[in-house]
């Protein structure tokens, strides 16, 4: 207990100073406003029902300094994880910081804008919602976010207009002497009828420890369509807390995929509002995690008006100590008649060390409505496993074709074939880590 | 729509049949708790020292604890310090028969419906009244004594079976287990207790009807069943309640062990006064049921019918420690006007090959919140453990609120976990279907609702499933019927 006391805020992780402040006016505001929060709110124990089952010890035993202070080491060619659809649509971040040499931009249509928020801060939709979608509560993630990012990506899409190439944002985190903390941002305003694809991946080319706290805001007005994919490859010994929120005009359609595969420790918080009638979200996931990796998963499907699609499909597979959570969250307000709402989660428990809680939460107040959600925690078959067994595989083989097909389902929503090829060799390299 | 939902609303608003109350005196007791009322109420029921020092152990456990919040509703938290924890008739007589009951408490009964008398004999149910918090009346015991039954109020338990009492009070729900369990530890008026012998099946169906009937009297229930080895029995609970203004406690403990190879069936009937159309009083109603399946191959099985109650939080909850052990829940709560329902099940799997089963149905209206919460955890040495869960909401009107809060673990590779939950209303289609073949849009209704909780009522046994489909009638259907 005397620890918490003494360790009570965010800032008791981070060395050094979070008062640098941007020089960009709208970012400046907000890193104000993050720093109040921070000071007030205390870090979440086991206590605080969002945090109840998930152990932020890799946290709360380190400590992280700025990128600046933690003698980042270099790195060497990151091509591999250009994708090819998008070779002229690409930004790069190297640990939270913009990187215009190994951006490029140039297949962006001309009345498009795309680029980093600190350029764009004059921009009036940067000026206007810039900050204004994330959502507080007592989270510190989103406030640490707040505090400290001094740029981000910053993506406009003008009225009906369709970016035909996806926008890839790559954030890269290299090697350090030190624990480093980053916090990448992203704020995306479609216009009404536009269409566009994002693919916002995070990739650690090392093995060592750092603290991912990205925040990304999506506004979308009247009939947008976005597919925002997010991809998560950090280091397998790094923390990411991801604050992911889309608010939603009338007709909007908003598809997002996360894919976890790194982290030791993995939180993910996406946040779809309703915010206005006849609308259409998805809100998908797909968790790979073994060894002692802890993936996290807190979402909230918010029906605030009527008429409105949503679904959810979370699977799981979890092996060796790993230890999954998901608390899928789905609320309908009192007039919010005619919602569909569907949510489903699969956990796939292969090891016996391994663990996994899940809470489907369904909270309803308007009766017009069908809403539902479905939770199991299983095996493979043993009759599934016979039958290829019958086929000629081996054992092992077999149910390693199993949990490959258990997790193809979520891959196959990706739109960008180079994404799923990625993916699917992700996924093989999961499954079959035990081949010699 | 709006019809139809004027005409449910008509239904929903039926007062409450069962409210009057009985003049019947009652014994002076100091109102407020502390060592001394302890104390005193041990004294006053004779109980032997170690019983004052459970009682005192738990009062010392529930000072040192917080009332919780973390439940789905809200309420005006009871005066702990102006309650009266004791109130039993102020003759307590030695029956031999039905006759020797004070003929005012037999006409409660009677306006209740409670067949107590002939009745009962010729359905072969023994009845253990409880009126307020003494049993004043047992029957059958003969018969139930010949098979070894006993079946006794829990004070009489404490002087005729010390043994059994201090074994197995406390060890299923532990004192310290929450705040409303400390709290009816310390202060328990009485209850039942139960006692079925090796290889026994008890002869007949046992029934307790609860009734809360003096001003302020917070109930303390306490319930404890001892299932032994190879054993089986039924046991049924109804309870009513007089109307009040003031806000009643009722926080009970139920206790259920069952070894090898036992069976015990519990079902609840809760139809307590729920408050005015503006919540006001009704009962509170925070009850601790527990039942452990001790032995292998032992079964536990909760059957419950919530109708009433202002504010109801309860987890009838399974531990299923025995391999090969089943727990089973099944629920139908319905609030109406301004009623709060937080209620589901724990299933604790501990034993190899274990199973559970939870059907919940929720029906919420008027302007109350229902919900189900609900937790299965599957531990690691659990292996082959299953479990199988279904909660669907109903909701009628656009004032309540309909919510799933279950949590699910699991620690092992070899069991599973299946966990489904859906919130709708009664679909026009439906009931298009069943005008549009001669029925009204009433009966229409009546027969959706009837078909939507019907999995769980048929798991009533039968005495009680009549009781229950009448409740479920004068709740949401009135003139319907």
């Amino acid at each position: 207990m005397s620890e918490v006391a003494v360790r009570d805020t965010m800032l008791s992780y981070i060395s050094g100073s979070i008062e640098s402040e941007s020089q960009t006016v709208a970012i400046r505001a907000i890193n104000e406003r993050g720093r109040d929060v921070l000071h007030n709110t205390s870090f979440p124990t086991r206590k605080h029902e969002e945090w109840r089952f998930t152990d932020l010890s890799l946290i709360s035993k380190n400590t992280f300094t700025s990128v600046e202070e933690a003698d980042v080491k270099d790195f060497g060619d990151i091509s591999s994880y250009y994708l090819p659809e998008a070779l002229e649509s690409r930004l790069v971040f190297v640990n939270g910081q913009f990187n215009a040499e190994l951006s490029s931009l140039e297949g962006i249509p001309g009345n498009v804008t795309v680029g980093n928020l600190s350029e764009y801060g004059d921009h009036n939709a940067v000026k206007e919602y810039l900050g204004t979608i994330t959502n507080y509560d007592d989270d510190v993630f989103a406030p640490f976010n707040d505090a400290t990012f001094m740029d981000g990506t910053f993506i406009y899409v003008p009225e009906e207009t369709v970016v035909e190439a996806p926008i890839h944002v790559l954030n890269i985190f290299t090697d350090a002497e030190k624990a480093f903390y980053a916090t990448p941002r992203l704020l995306f305003v479609g216009e009404m009828f536009s269409k566009s694809t994002i693919i916002e991946e995070h990739i650690g080319l090392s093995n060592n420890l750092y603290l991912n706290v990205p925040v990304t805001e999506f506004k979308l007005f009247t009939g947008a369509h976005v597919h925002h994919a997010r991809i998560q490859r950090d280091s397998k010994q790094a923390a990411h807390i991801s604050r992911p929120i889309a608010i939603l005009d009338k007709n909007a359609e908003y598809h997002s995929y996360t894919i976890c595969l790194g982290a030791k420790l993995f939180r993910n918080d996406p946040r779809v509002i309703q915010n206005a009638e006849e609308v259409d979200f998805t809100v998908d996931g797909l968790v790979l995690i073994d060894g002692e990796q802890i993936a996290d998963t807190h979402s909230i499907m918010d029906h605030r008006f009527a008429h409105g699609n949503s679904h959810q499909l979370h699977k799981v597979v979890v092996n060796d100590k790993a230890h999954s959570i998901f608390n899928g969250k789905i609320f309908v307000a009192k007039d919010a008649q005619k919602i569909d709402s569907f949510q489903e989660n699969r956990n796939l428990l292969i090891s016996d060390d391994g663990k996994v809680n899940t809470k489907p939460q369904l909270e309803i107040f308007a009766d017009d409505v069908r809403c539902s959600h479905g939770a199991t925690i299983g095996q493979l078959q043993d009759e599934e496993v016979f039958y290829l067994q019958s086929r000629g595989l081996t054992e092992q083989k077999s149910r390693e074709l199993l949990v490959y097909a258990f997790a193809l389902e979520s891959v196959e929503s990706m739109e960008v074939e180079s994404v799923e090829k990625m993916l699917l060799d992700e996924v093989i390299k999961y499954t079959n880590r035990d081949d010699k | 729509m709006s019809e139809e939902v004027k005409a449910l609303e008509s239904m929903i608003g039926e007062e409450y049949k069962y409210g009057f109350t009985t003049d019947v005196e009652y014994e002076d007791f100091p109102i407020g708790i502390n060592e001394d009322i302890i104390r005193e109420l041990s004294s006053r029921k004779n109980e032997p020292e170690w019983m004052l020092e459970f009682r005192l152990k738990s009062y010392h456990a529930w000072k040192e604890m917080e009332e919780p919040t973390w439940f789905n509703a809200t309420y005006k938290k009871p005066d702990y310090e102006n309650m009266l924890y004791y109130s039993a008739p102020k003759k307590k007589p030695q029956l031999d028969s039905m006759d020797d009951v004070d003929p005012n408490i037999r006409e409660t009964y009677e306006k209740l419906g409670i067949p107590l008398e002939e009745q009962k004999m010729l359905a072969g149910v023994a009845v253990d009244a409880v009126f307020d918090s003494v049993s004043v009346f047992t029957s059958f015991k003969e018969k139930l004594a010949e098979a070894g039954v006993i079946f006794c109020s829990i004070s009489e338990a404490v002087q005729d079976y010390p043994e059994l009492i201090k074994k197995y009070m406390g060890s299923v729900v532990p004192a310290r287990d929450n705040y409303f369990a400390a709290l009816n530890s310390a202060v328990f008026s009485d209850g039942s207790f139960c006692y079925i012998p090796k290889n026994t099946k008890c002869p007949m169906e046992l029934s307790t009807y609860f009734r809360i009937n003096n001003m302020n009297s917070g109930q303390f229930e306490r319930t404890l069943i001892i299932a032994e080895e190879g054993s089986q029995v039924s046991y049924l609970e109804g309870c009513t309640a007089p109307m009040y203004d003031e806000n009643q406690l009722h926080a009970a403990v139920v206790e259920l062990i069952a070894e090898k190879d036992a069976d015990i069936k519990y079902s609840t009937i809760q139809n307590w006064y729920s408050g005015d159309e503006e919540g006001k009083g009704g009962i509170y109603n925070f009850v601790t049921k527990r039942g452990i399946c001790k032995g292998e191959n032992s079964k536990i099985s909760w059957t419950q019918l919530e109708t009433g109650s202002a504010v109801t939080l309860k987890y009838p909850s399974v531990i299923l420690k025995g391999d090969n052990s089943i727990g089973e829940f099944y629920s139908v709560a319905v609030t109406t006007k301004k009623q709060q329902a937080d209620t589901g099940t724990k299933m604790i799997h501990l034993g190899k090959n274990t199973r559970s089963t939870i059907i919940s149905k929720g029906i919420s209206a008027g302007r109350s919140q229902n919900s189900y919460r609900g937790e299965v955890k599957i531990g690691k040495k659990a292996t082959g453990s299953k479990n199988y869960s279904v909660c669907d909401s109903m909701l009628i009107g656009q004032e309540c609120g309909a919510h799933t809060f279950p949590y699910i673990s699991s620690e092992n590779a070899s069991s599973s976990v299946e966990h489904e939950a859906t919130t709708s209303r009664v679909g026009e289609e439906q009931i298009f279907y069943l005008m549009q073949r001669g029925i009204s849009e009433q009966d229409a209704i009546s027969m959706i609702i009837n078909g939507f909780v019907k999995e769980v009522l048929k798991e009533l046994p039968l005495e009680f499933a009549v009781e229950a489909n009448k409740l479920l009638d004068v709740k949401l259907e009135g003139s319907v019927g």
